[in-house]
């Protein structure tokens, strides 16, 4: 059976594309955008963005090639300071994300990820996915230096199987 | 179609379609499936744990006493590769066995060493090839439970092998390292409790008569 040609006039079928348009639109927006119940973005934040971005930490602070190292007790943080210092030879390279992330790993996964900073509760700052703050693949940032950052993975296996993080600047 | 819809369709979609790209421009990636599913590799042997007690307790691989002829003096380290095997002389034809992983094909070796130093809970530094199929691996992890070095380490004479624990209990009996021998680490505690620095350790990839 052929379908009825649609009658309307042209003006009347403009109208409800420009309608259904403006239906969608918001629609888009509030899917990646959150609702009312999300926390406010900081500026700098993601319209997208499921949690706050830090106030007090850039992406920038990240970006560069840093030696990198890890302990699990602390009787070994200082040597693996060291250690991290020395490993500029084969460096972790942390580039600019084409978003406001940046390009890493997370556990278990050789495929570069987008990840960006995320404020959580109490004052910590994580570095993950688009999912809300402190989610289990991300990774909380303990301390940020400009010559050194300290991080370990927020979930307890990996963070009991790899330890914590020194990541030290190179150059 | 009219070009007058057309055109308020293609409006309507390129400015979805920017929107689209601006969501994806301004925001970290959504958490793919696979980075929530994706296990290591068993032979990768990056940072699983293992305690320090695991033992191989069932079948050949257990450690015991065995009968085992041989001229070498009681405390000799005798390693049989094709077998999975590392013998402790004990003398009266009698050695202590344990069962080990060894050297996948291309990294098996032969020779005669001593050992020459010993380290509990070594450090790790993954070799580059495994930093290329790892890359989120540290570049040295510090001596712990997560550390593929597992609890001890027999360092064998100036070779970059060793007699090793190991985070994957269950890779005993396989053949999957770079040619370092490794133990459960319940038994790498007993056996570097046996052996002391310059004991000899004789290597051997084929079983002799």
């Amino acid at each position: 059976m052929i379908p009825r040609p649609d009658s309307r006039p042209i003006a009347t079928r403009l109208s409800l594309i420009t309608s259904a348009c403006s239906l969608a639109l918001p629609l888009l927006l509030a899917g990646c955008g959150g609702g009312e119940s999300l926390p406010p973005i900081a500026s700098g934040g993601a319209p997208g963005a499921s949690a706050p971005a830090p106030a007090n930490i850039s992406r920038d602070a990240l970006v560069g090639r840093w030696g990198v190292a890890s302990f699990h007790t602390e009787k070994d943080r200082k040597r693996t300071e060291a250690e991290a210092r020395s490993q500029c030879k084969q460096p972790y390279v942390i580039a600019k994300g084409s978003g406001d992330g940046v390009m890493m790993h997370v556990a278990d996964d050789p495929k570069l990820y987008e990840l960006r900073l995320k404020a959580g509760p109490g004052g910590k700052t994580y570095l993950g996915f688009e999912a809300p703050a402190g989610d289990p693949q991300d990774r909380e940032l303990l301390s940020v230096k400009p010559k050194e950052f300290v991080a370990r993975f927020v979930d307890p296996d990996a963070n009991a199987r790899y330890g914590t993080f020194i990541y030290s600047r190179c150059g | 179609m009219n070009h007058a819809i057309r055109t308020g369709l293609l409006v309507c979609g390129l400015g979805l379609a920017s929107l689209l790209a601006l969501a994806g421009f301004a925001s970290a990636q959504p958490r793919p499936p696979a980075a929530m599913q994706e296990t290591m590799d068993i032979g990768d042997e990056p940072g699983r744990v293992s305690s320090e007690e695991a033992t191989i307790t069932d079948g050949p691989y257990a450690r015991q006493m065995v009968l085992f002829r041989s001229n070498e003096a009681p405390g000799t380290v005798v390693i049989h590769s094709a077998e999975r095997f590392l013998y402790v002389v004990q003398g009266n034809g009698r050695a202590l066995r344990y069962g080990i992983g060894v050297g996948r094909e291309g990294f098996t070796w032969s020779g005669q060493v001593q050992v020459s130093r010993k380290a509990e809970w070594p450090d790790w530094r993954p070799p580059p090839e495994m930093l290329q199929r790892q890359p989120y691996l540290p570049r040295f992890m510090a001596g712990g439970p997560g550390n593929p070095m597992g609890a001890r380490a027999l360092y064998l004479g100036s070779t970059v092998f060793r007699i090793h624990g190991t985070n994957q209990p269950e890779t005993i009996g396989q053949a999957i390292s770079s040619g370092c021998f490794r133990l459960a680490n319940g038994d790498i505690a007993d056996l570097y409790d046996r052996v002391p620095i310059g004991t000899k350790v004789i290597i051997r990839h084929k079983t002799t008569l």
